[in-house]
C-alpha cells in the first residue's frame, strides 16, 4: 500500500518535474547551454503564482500560465549576462540563481498578513484552492482525487509538449536548433545567435517557472526553499529521457523526456522510502545522478562503436 | 565592389608575442571579379577574409562594400550580402538537422525567422532539384541529418546554402582543403558554375596552385601582410602552375624554409 501510494504521488511529482524538464531540454539539449537558474525561476514561478492568487484573485490555471513571464524575464537575464556581458554559461545561471534567492524571499513578504518573510506558506492557511484544491477535487474520494489530479498534470503536459514540438518545426525554433548546433551557420544566415540563445533561455526558465507553480498547487504550498537541486533533477530527466527513451523509434525527444522525468521522480520516491528520514536523500540523487551520467555516457560508447562522438539528438 | 582602405590588424598586442600583419594595407575587389589568393601559412589570406566577413575587429583603416562604409557593421549584417564556405564542412551546415531543413533554412535568408513553419513541403521538389544536379546522390537522403554526409557532400551543401539567395560577395576559404583530390575537384567545378550562374564576385582563398590558376581572373600572392605578386584576367592567362610555384619556393627559401 506503501509503495503504491509512493508510485502514485512520484508520478504526480514527475508530470510536474516534467514541465521544467522540458524547459531546460530546450537549454540544455537545443542551446547546449547548462544553464544553472532553474534553481531559482522554479521557486520563482511558485511564489509568483501564488501572488497573484491571494492579492489578485486571479484564477489558478491563469495564474500559472502569467507565471512563465515571471521565469521568462530571470531566463532574458541569464542570457544578456551570458551574450551581452560575456559572462560565461555557467556563471550566469549561478548569478541569476542567487540573485532570485532574495527576489522570491522579499515576495514571500506579499503573502504574510504581518508583511514577514516566510519560508513556507501553506495554502489552507488563508483557504487558498489552488488548483488541485476545488470542489472538483475535493467532492470524490481521496483515491479518486489522487487521478483527477494525474490526469489534470497529464494534460497540462502533454499540451505544452505539443506546443514546444510546434515551436520547434517553426523557422524560429530551427534557428534556436541551429544556434546550438552550429552557431556560425546562423551568423552566415545574417541573424545574431545571441538573440537567439536570450530568447532560448527565457523559454525555458518560463517552463521552470510554471513547474514550480505547479509544484505549488501539487503541496498546496510555497517552499523558499524547493529550487534546490532542481538542476540535477531536471538534467537527469532529460539525459534519461534522450539516452533511453529517445531510442526507441517514433519516440520524440519531448515525449522521452517526460518519461524520464517521471522515470527519475519515482527512483527519487522509492528512495524516500529507504531514507525515511530525508538525510541522505541529496547525497542518493547525487549518486543516482553520476549513475546517469556514466550509463549515458557507455551506451553513447557502444552505439558509435567506442569512438568519440557528440551527443545524439535525434529530432 | 569590395574596398579595404589603409588596413592595420595587430594579434597579440603588448605582448612579447605581438604581430602586426597588415601595415596600411589596401586591396580592392571590382564587381564580377574572381580573385584567387594564394601564400604560405601566416600570410595574412585568412585573415584578409575574416576583415572583409568582420569575423575579427581591425586596428585602423576602413572596409567599403558597394562604396558603403562597413567597417562598424557587425558580422551577421554583413553575411546578409556577404557568403562564406569554410574549410572545415562542417561549419557550413547544421549537422543534427536533415538536407531538407537545413536547405529550407538557407531559402530563407535575408526574411525573418518567424513563427510560420520551417519546412514548405511544396519547395521539396525544388530542393530536390537543385541537389539532383549536384551527382552525389543526395536526392534520396533529403531526410538524412547532415552530419551523416561524407565532408564532400556536405561541402556541395554549403556551397548552394551559401549561394541560394542573392548575395554580393562569396568569400572561399581554402573550402576544397579538407576534400580528397576527386571531391575536391568536383567541388571547384560545382563553385564555377554557380559563380557563373550568379555572376558573383568572389575573393578565394586556396592551397592549391593550380585552382588558383584555373579558376578566377585574378591571382594574387601574398607574404608576411604585402601582396607580392599580382596578376590580372590578361596576365593570368599567360601564367602557369610552375611559374607560380617558382615564385612561392624564392619566398620560403628567403624565410629560411
Amino acid at each position: 500500500m506503501l509503495f503504491y501510494a509512493t508510485t502514485l504521488d512520484g508520478l504526480q511529482m514527475g508530470l510536474c518535474f516534467a514541465v521544467l524538464a522540458l524547459g531546460v531540454y530546450i537549454s540544455y539539449s537545443i542551446l547546449d547551454f547548462p544553464d544553472l537558474s532553474v534553481d531559482g525561476t522554479f521557486p520563482l514561478g511558485g511564489v509568483v503564482c501564488t501572488i497573484l492568487m491571494l492579492k489578485a484573485g486571479v484564477p489558478a490555471i491563469l495564474a500559472t500560465a502569467l507565471s512563465f513571464f515571471a521565469g521568462f524575464m530571470a531566463g532574458v537575464v541569464t542570457g544578456v549576462l551570458h551574450v551581452k556581458l560575456k559572462v560565461s554559461n555557467l556563471l550566469s545561471g549561478i548569478i541569476v540563481m542567487t540573485a532570485l534567492l532574495s527576489v522570491t524571499l522579499a515576495l514571500t513578504k506579499l503573502l504574510t498578513r504581518n508583511g514577514q518573510t516566510t519560508s513556507i506558506f501553506s495554502y489552507r492557511s488563508e483557504s487558498l484552492d489552488g488548483l488541485f484544491g476545488g470542489k472538483l477535487f475535493s467532492s470524490h474520494g481521496s483515491g479518486v482525487k489522487d487521478y483527477i489530479v494525474l490526469g489534470v498534470l497529464l494534460v497540462i503536459v502533454i499540451a505544452i509538449k505539443l506546443l514546444i514540438d510546434l515551436f520547434l518545426k517553426t523557422k524560429l525554433g530551427y534557428m534556436l536548433k541551429a544556434t546550438g548546433d552550429n552557431e556560425r551557420l546562423v551568423v552566415s544566415l545574417g541573424k545574431d545567435p545571441g538573440m537567439y540563445k536570450i530568447l532560448g533561455l527565457a523559454v525555458a526558465n518560463g517552463f521552470s517557472a510554471v513547474s514550480g507553480a505547479l509544484y505549488s498547487h501539487l503541496f498546496m504550498q510555497y517552499d523558499n526553499t524547493s529550487g534546490s537541486g532542481k538542476v540535477v533533477l531536471a538534467l537527469a530527466s532529460v539525459i534519461i529521457g534522450i539516452t533511453v527513451f529517445s531510442r526507441i523509434r517514433f519516440i520524440k525527444d519531448t515525449t522521452a523526456v517526460i518519461f524520464g522525468a517521471a522515470v527519475y521522480s519515482l527512483c527519487l520516491n522509492y528512495l524516500v522510502l529507504v531514507d525515511t528520514n530525508g538525510i541522505y536523500l541529496k547525497l542518493l540523487n547525487a549518486v543516482l545522478f553520476t549513475l546517469i551520467l556514466v550509463f549515458n555516457d557507455r551506451m553513447n560508447a557502444v552505439i558509435s562503436g567506442k569512438t568519440k562522438m557528440k551527443r545524439r539528438v535525434r529530432r | 565592389m569590395i574596398e579595404l582602405k589603409n588596413i592595420y590588424k595587430v594579434f597579440n598586442a603588448g605582448t612579447v608575442n605581438e604581430m602586426r600583419l597588415f601595415n596600411g594595407f589596401s586591396f580592392d575587389v571590382k564587381a564580377g571579379e574572381f580573385v584567387s589568393i594564394v601564400g604560405s601559412n601566416g600570410s595574412g589570406k585568412t585573415t584578409l577574409l575574416n576583415i572583409i566577413s568582420g569575423s575579427i575587429p581591425i586596428n585602423g583603416g576602413s572596409v567599403y562594400l558597394n562604396g558603403m562604409d562597413i567597417t562598424e557593421m557587425s558580422e551577421h549584417i554583413r553575411a546578409r550580402k556577404i557568403g562564406r564556405v569554410f574549410q572545415d564542412p562542417s561549419v557550413g551546415t547544421v549537422p543534427s538537422m536533415t538536407i531538407l531543413e537545413n536547405l529550407s533554412l538557407a531559402e530563407n535568408k535575408g526574411k525573418p525567422y518567424s513563427l510560420g513553419l520551417a519546412v514548405n513541403r511544396r519547395k521539396c521538389e525544388m530542393f530536390r532539384e537543385t541537389v539532383l544536379k549536384l551527382g552525389l546522390g543526395l536526392e534520396d537522403k533529403m531526410d538524412i541529418p547532415v552530419g551523416l554526409l561524407s565532408g564532400g557532400q556536405r561541402q556541395a551543401l554549403s556551397m548552394i546554402m551559401s549561394t541560394m539567395t542573392p548575395i554580393d560577395v562569396l568569400l572561399l576559404d581554402e573550402h576544397t582543403a579538407a576534400l580528397d583530390p576527386r571531391t575536391a575537384e568536383t567541388i571547384m567545378q560545382l563553385t564555377d558554375e554557380i559563380v557563373k550562374k550568379n555572376r558573383l564576385t568572389v575573393v578565394m582563398v586556396t592551397h592549391n596552385l593550380r585552382y588558383a590558376v584555373e579558376y578566377g581572373n585574378r591571382l594574387i600572392m601574398m607574404d608576411k601582410g604585402q601582396i607580392v605578386l599580382h596578376k590580372n584576367a590578361e596576365e593570368k592567362k599567360e601564367t602557369s602552375v610552375d611559374d607560380i610555384l617558382h615564385i612561392f619556393n624564392d619566398i620560403s627559401i628567403e624565410c629560411g624554409n
